[in-house]
């Protein structure tokens, strides 16, 4: 589904990711996990379509197109989700008035009627009560006033709301108390399928004892330096990252 | 540039010409008063981002006009952007074109906008116009005609009272003289609906000024429509009594040039002034909005929010001035100017002013002015929306924040329609 080949990106002038090599397939969950400042989020970034990053070499296919030609909000509508470690607020903006408009630029990318407003609401009421979310949030503004653990939730929401193909969480566990821990975990697990591929970005292992990932992949100075199964978070968790940039280098 | 100035003579010529009437006396004083003073030049402190020597220019040559055809003043008929306006927002409407009240719509109001209230043709014969800044002193030098609302204690109304200046560049230069009188606890609502009914140079000045009596309530919003060569100056005082409170939303769409003077006296304790306005600019239009709230007495309160979304080559301008007198104490304001700049060649200048003379006082202001959030359009399309439409999303929700305060429900479907209409043309001469 997603093939990332030799890909380097700096943001101004600075190279972040350094040659990464990525292969992810449907039906797969993966976590990339690696210190502060290895690239973990800029790879996310780069994905997504954020511009302030410039790809200087390698090449990124999804579904076998070229993605670094599309525009953002053609990657969404072709299916890319990016559940944001920082979701921004947009004050103003009625969440629920997003969440539509979003659910309908996709719809409509495909070639489909707008949905229906009855359907809309019963769909968005049904992923709330997945998530523990108060009806409320619908008529809130975009993430305006949100807690830390408010704002994740709000995040999975849209991603159950829009269904993606490949969904990458950047830090979704940050910040997040044991029981928002859980009801995003419980969210994200929900939308496991076998079409659909899921990629974890995190720090920490603690996310990945609520999400079981396929593979778990070392980032280190830009570049995957270590694969494995789940085993391998449970050793870095263990052996912190010191010891696999040690390995790297070796 | 050189300034063009209004010409003393020919306002003398024309007002000389214009046939006698009950306004005859006060003409004539008024021009007398005005001799020697003129417009306001960009030297004035107040006027120092505004220009009225297209102003003067227009009417320079609109009263030679008059004097060639002996005071005759052009009529203009009805529009169906009147009939439109009349038809979406539920009031009752009292039609003024040119600065002539439409005849029939007084006759048929009075005493059905609600027990209590009474419309009536303004007369001059009393103190209404203690104001002696030149363009209250132009008002009424050329006026021919004026409304006078009043209320009477306890009275209310079950829709809002509805002006809707109708003018057009039929008349190139045109007077609005409003007065609104409002008795104890009474409660009025009015929407001024500002309209230009032709294309075409076109300068209006208009006068309101409100009286509330001890716990009377004015609910004044003020919409203002005008077409691309419109030059428009506008001027609200209001005098608020013990526990009165004023509410005034403005929202400034149209015009070439538009400058609001909003001025409140707060002379009885518990007084509350509340004004929000919005303004949209884009081309070269030019909208400045000057407010001035005096807390003579406390405790009292005023609260202040203007917004702003600039476009093309707009400039606006913003000032606000609170003045806390002596002895104010128990003074509670609040102030702020919010702008959005969509271009890099629109310009805003703000100005919030605090003169506090008391020592029990809570005051704030504050001013901001920002392009759109790149993280949040990025974050928009992220979610699958494309550039524009998530740039008129944001722009949006910023516009919307001042309709959540729309003190006259009455106009909400109407103002959405109209501002979204307004900021299509925005958003698509933004960059």
């Amino acid at each position: 589904m997603l093939e990332v080949k030799n890909l380097k990106a700096s943001i101004v002038g600075k190279e972040i990711l350094s040659g990464l090599n990525l292969s992810v397939a449907a039906g797969e969950v993966h976590a990339i996990m690696g210190p502060n400042g290895s690239g973990k989020s800029t790879l996310a970034q780069v994905i997504a379509g954020q511009t302030d990053y410039e790809v200087t070499d390698g090449s990124v296919e999804f579904l076998g197109k070229d993605l670094l030609e599309l525009e953002t909000e053609e990657r969404a509508r072709e299916g890319i989700f990016l559940g944001f470690q920082y979701p921004v607020e947009i004050p103003g903006v009625n969440n629920a008035y997003l969440l539509k408009a979003a659910v309908n630029a996709k719809r409509k990318h495909h070639g489909l009627s707008e949905i229906d407003a009855f359907e809309f609401l019963k769909l968005a009421r049904e992923k709330m009560a997945m998530l523990g979310m108060d009806q409320s949030f619908l008529n809130r503004g975009v993430n305006e006033g949100f807690s830390g653990g408010e704002k994740k939730r709000n995040e999975i929401l849209q991603m159950a709301m829009l269904e993606p193909l490949l969904a990458i969480l950047d830090e979704t566990d940050s910040g997040l108390d044991i029981d928002a821990l859980k009801a995003v975990a419980n969210g994200v697990n929900s939308l496991r399928d076998p079409e659909r591929a899921i990629v974890l970005v995190t720090h920490y292992q603690r996310l990945l004892d609520y999400i079981e990932p396929d593979y778990v992949h070392v980032l280190s100075g830009g570049r995957i330096v270590r694969s494995g199964d789940k085993s391998l978070a449970l050793e870095l968790e263990e052996r912190g990252y010191e010891w696999v940039r040690e390995a790297a280098n070796a | 540039m050189k300034a063009t100035g209004l010409n003393q003579d020919l306002l003398r010529a024309a007002v000389e010409e214009f046939p006698a009437d009950e306004f005859s006396a006060a003409r004539s004083s008024a021009v007398a008063k005005l001799a020697g003073v003129g417009f306001p030049t960009v030297g004035d402190e107040d006027w120092k981002y505004t220009n009225l020597g297209l102003a003067a220019e227009i009417s320079n040559g609109w009263l030679k006009t008059i004097i060639a055809n002996h005071g005759a003043i052009a009529d203009q008929s009805n529009s169906e952007q009147v009939a439109m306006i009349c038809q979406e927002i539920d009031a009752h409407w009292i039609i003024i074109q040119n600065g002539i009240i439409a005849s029939d719509s007084l006759a048929e109001l009075d005493g059905q906008a609600g027990s209590g209230i009474s419309l009536s043709k303004l007369e001059f014969a009393d103190k209404d116009d203690a104001d002696d800044d030149a363009m209250s002193l132009f008002n009424v030098a050329l006026l021919r005609d004026g409304l006078r609302i009043t209320a009477r204690a306890n009275a209310t109304t079950d829709k809002p009272i509805g002006i809707l200046l109708a003018d057009s560049p039929s008349s190139a230069v045109t007077q609005t003289r409003i007065v609104i009188d409002v008795g104890d606890n009474a409660h009025l609502r009015v929407v001024e609906y500002n309209l230009s009914v032709d294309p075409g140079r076109q300068f209006t000045n208009s006068v309101v000024q409100a009286n509330l009596a001890s716990g009377a309530t004015v609910d004044h919003v003020r919409i203002q429509n005008r077409a691309d060569d419109h030059v428009g100056v506008n001027k609200v005082t209001v005098n608020l009594d013990r526990d009165a409170s004023y509410n005034h939303n403005s929202f400034d769409l149209g015009g070439a040039l538009t400058r609001n003077d909003v001025i409140t006296k707060i002379a009885g304790k518990g007084a509350a002034v509340n004004l929000n306005g919005l303004y949209l600019a884009t081309g070269t239009q030019h909208i400045d909005n000057h407010t001035s709230i005096l807390h003579l007495v406390g405790p009292s309160t005023s609260e202040e929010e203007y917004r702003g979304i600039l476009a093309g080559s707009s400039q606006c301008v913003f000032n606000g001035k609170v003045i806390v007198s002596p002895g104010a104490d128990g003074t509670d304001s609040r102030q702020s100017n919010h702008n959005l700049l969509l271009s890099d060649r629109a310009e805003i200048d703000t100005k919030p002013e605090l003169e506090i003379y008391a020592d029990d006082v809570k005051c704030a202001h504050g001013a901001t002015v920002g392009q759109l959030d790149e993280t949040a359009l990025f974050y928009l399309r992220t979610r699958g929306l494309g550039m524009d439409e998530a740039r008129k999303m944001i722009t949006r929700a910023f516009a919307a924040g001042t309709l959540s305060t729309l003190a006259v429900t009455e106009c909400q479907d109407h103002l959405a329609k109209v501002l979204d209409q307004r900021l299509e043309n925005l958003i698509g001469d933004g960059q």
